[in-house]
């Protein structure tokens, strides 16, 4: 059992109980700590698997940017008291987990069938061909269109969450 | 025997995805607060992402890390029309609950 291996335990069973806490608490609060916690440990294990860069990314725009909006807008409501955190009916909700588990289930028989096909021999991603040098290059190129795109679709977000948190009047206004 | 099952490789990281996955949707099935809704296709975004760069780990291929670098960034860009979305339920109705979403018109 060598280094790597004994790493990616500790960091998916951090994962799964992160990740557990940020659903199970009452306490939004709570559950955006849990959600920044989950962000830092999944840039961790991208570090494990060679992407540098995906791992930086991972920590400044979710770890920093998307939790502390999450904060952020948490600090403009009045949070004090949340009686009913969880859905109401304990069929349905006992459907919902079981159809959660389910699909958990589906999703790794499938992998376990078919990742044969998919992965032949060992043609593991070396560091020096996963550079951000190379990564900026193959961005610049051969994704210049998605990337300007991308630009569009953020400028167009940006306009649309203002508007959309400035909505007064319409139909059902008081 | 054991030993190969220990030692990690593709199939790890794709169950690791898949419960992270399972997890959040469970968050957005069950909760009904908007931003721990949220919060839930987050960790269903990241879950997609992890199985990417373990693909492109795997079998060599950049694409993978290209394209959680684009998927990273419509998460963040769901994640503030959500916000707004959630800012505009409060001042209207003075929770986030998710109850009222529908009510939301005009």
């Amino acid at each position: 059992m060598d280094m790597t291996t004994i790493l990616f335990y500790i960091l998916a069973i951090a994962i799964v109980v992160f990740s557990l806490g940020v659903v199970m608490t009452a306490n939004p609060i709570f559950s955006a700590l849990f959600l920044a916690l989950t962000m830092v440990t999944l840039a961790f294990v991208y570090f494990l698997l060679n992407a540098p860069f995906i791992a930086g990314v991972q920590l400044i725009v979710y770890a920093g940017a998307v939790v502390v909006l999450f904060v952020m807008v948490m600090m403009l409501f009045d949070l004090k008291q949340e009686k009913e955190a969880f859905t109401k009916g304990k069929f349905t909700g006992f459907l919902k987990i079981a159809s959660a588990g389910w699909l958990c289930g589906l999703i790794a028989g499938a992998i376990y069938m078919s990742t044969e096909m998919v992965v032949s021999g060992n043609q593991i991603l070396d560091v020096n061909k996963a550079s951000t040098k190379i990564l900026a290059k193959e961005l610049f190129s051969n994704y210049v269109f998605a990337f300007e795109a991308l630009g569009i679709l953020l400028l167009l977000i940006a306009v649309g969450a203002v508007s959309i948190s400035r909505i007064k009047g319409g139909t059902h206004a008081k | 025997m054991l030993s190969n099952y220990i030692q990690v490789s593709l199939e790890h990281y794709l169950i690791l995805s898949a419960i992270i996955f399972t997890i959040g949707m469970m968050g957005v099935l069950m909760r009904k607060n908007i931003l721990v809704m949220l919060m839930g296709i987050e960790l269903m975004l990241n879950g997609v992402n992890l199985s990417f760069v373990a693909f492109s780990y795997y079998t060599g291929n950049l694409n993978g890390q290209i394209m959680v670098f684009f998927v990273m960034t419509v998460a963040a860009a769901e994640a503030g029309v959500g916000l707004a979305l959630a800012v505009t339920i409060f001042k209207k109705f003075k929770t986030i609950n998710i109850q009222f979403f529908e009510k939301l018109k005009g």
